[in-house]
């Protein structure tokens, strides 16, 4: 009797598709990255209605001892020492885009007062757009 | 006689590309930051320093005292209950003003919730948006009466 050779079979793991996948994660990275220009910790307020804030917007922030960091959107947040500086950083910019869109993100907890110098200092620098950076209101803050 | 020919590689080396895409892969990993971009807009009306006089009793006061209670037209209200009180006044006069006064120790949260339930207009029938108006202290001094 012809006894048939026994055929070996090489252990191996399947990567042609490797690459597309690691391709398809480059993609998704690409096109949800975002490089943060502002990265001071706050607690935001939290709200029902939220809408995408645009891209390369310019950043005013507000941390919890009332200290206010400055961005144009490009650059990284500079500290300032009062609103007036605020004024001054928003008129160049509002110089250079008058469409310029600015982010007021401050922790819930600030006084009024603190938030109310920033809205003014942006108000006098001829800002027309406004986002007040805000969290999801979820079901247990109901 | 058989000649030995060196016949030159067709393929393209695909060997080095996976390392590549998996360092990319890893550059976006650790430079992603999951961060909040969204926000309640707040268009600014413009700064003028003559701006039109609203009579007083044309208007709608929302105060918000540093513990978060509102008074509105001298009332107190809880928030849910604020836009069912204008809803008469706003489906007579769809443009009156409603003004949100916060105390200026007040914190900014409660200025906010108050803002953000305004803005949710539809919710409650109306046809229109509400005239929302939000003075800075400066204004409040400068033309408050």
């Amino acid at each position: 009797m012809k006894l048939k050779a026994t055929i070996e079979h090489k252990p191996n793991i399947p990567t042609a598709s490797m690459a597309d996948i690691a391709f398809l994660l480059i993609i998704f990275f690409m096109l949800t990255i975002t490089f943060e220009v502002d990265k001071t910790q706050v607690t935001l307020p939290k709200t029902t209605l939220r809408y995408e804030i645009p891209k390369q917007s310019a950043y005013v922030s507000i941390d919890p001892n009332g200290r206010i960091r400055v961005s144009d959107g490009t650059e990284q947040s500079a500290l300032v020492s009062a609103a007036d500086e605020v004024l001054s950083m928003a008129a160049g910019v509002i110089a250079m885009d008058p469409q310029k869109v600015f982010v007021v993100k401050s922790h819930g907890d600030v006084d009024w007062l603190k938030v109310d110098e920033v809205i003014d200092a942006l108000k006098r620098a001829k800002v027309r757009d406004v986002y007040l950076l805000s969290d999801q209101v979820t079901v247990d803050d109901l | 006689m058989r000649l030995d020919r060196d016949r030159p590689d067709d393929e393209i080396p695909t060997s080095s590309m996976a390392d590549i895409a998996f360092l990319l892969i890893v550059f976006f990993m650790v430079t992603t930051t999951f961060t909040a971009t969204r926000g309640l807009d707040f268009a600014l009306p413009e700064d003028d320093d003559d701006p039109p006089v609203v009579e007083k009793e044309e208007s709608v006061l929302v105060e918000i005292m540093p513990n978060g209670e509102l008074i509105v037209d001298q009332d107190p209200m809880l928030l849910h209950e604020i836009i069912p009180y204008l809803k008469p006044k706003l489906e007579r006069n769809p443009k009156k003003p409603v003004i949100i006064r916060p105390d200026i120790a007040t914190p900014y949260k409660f200025m906010v919730q108050v803002y953000d339930e305004l803005r949710q207009w539809e919710d409650y029938g109306l046809e229109q948006p509400i005239n929302i108006s939000v003075p800075t202290q400066r204004e409040i001094q400068s033309f408050w009466y």
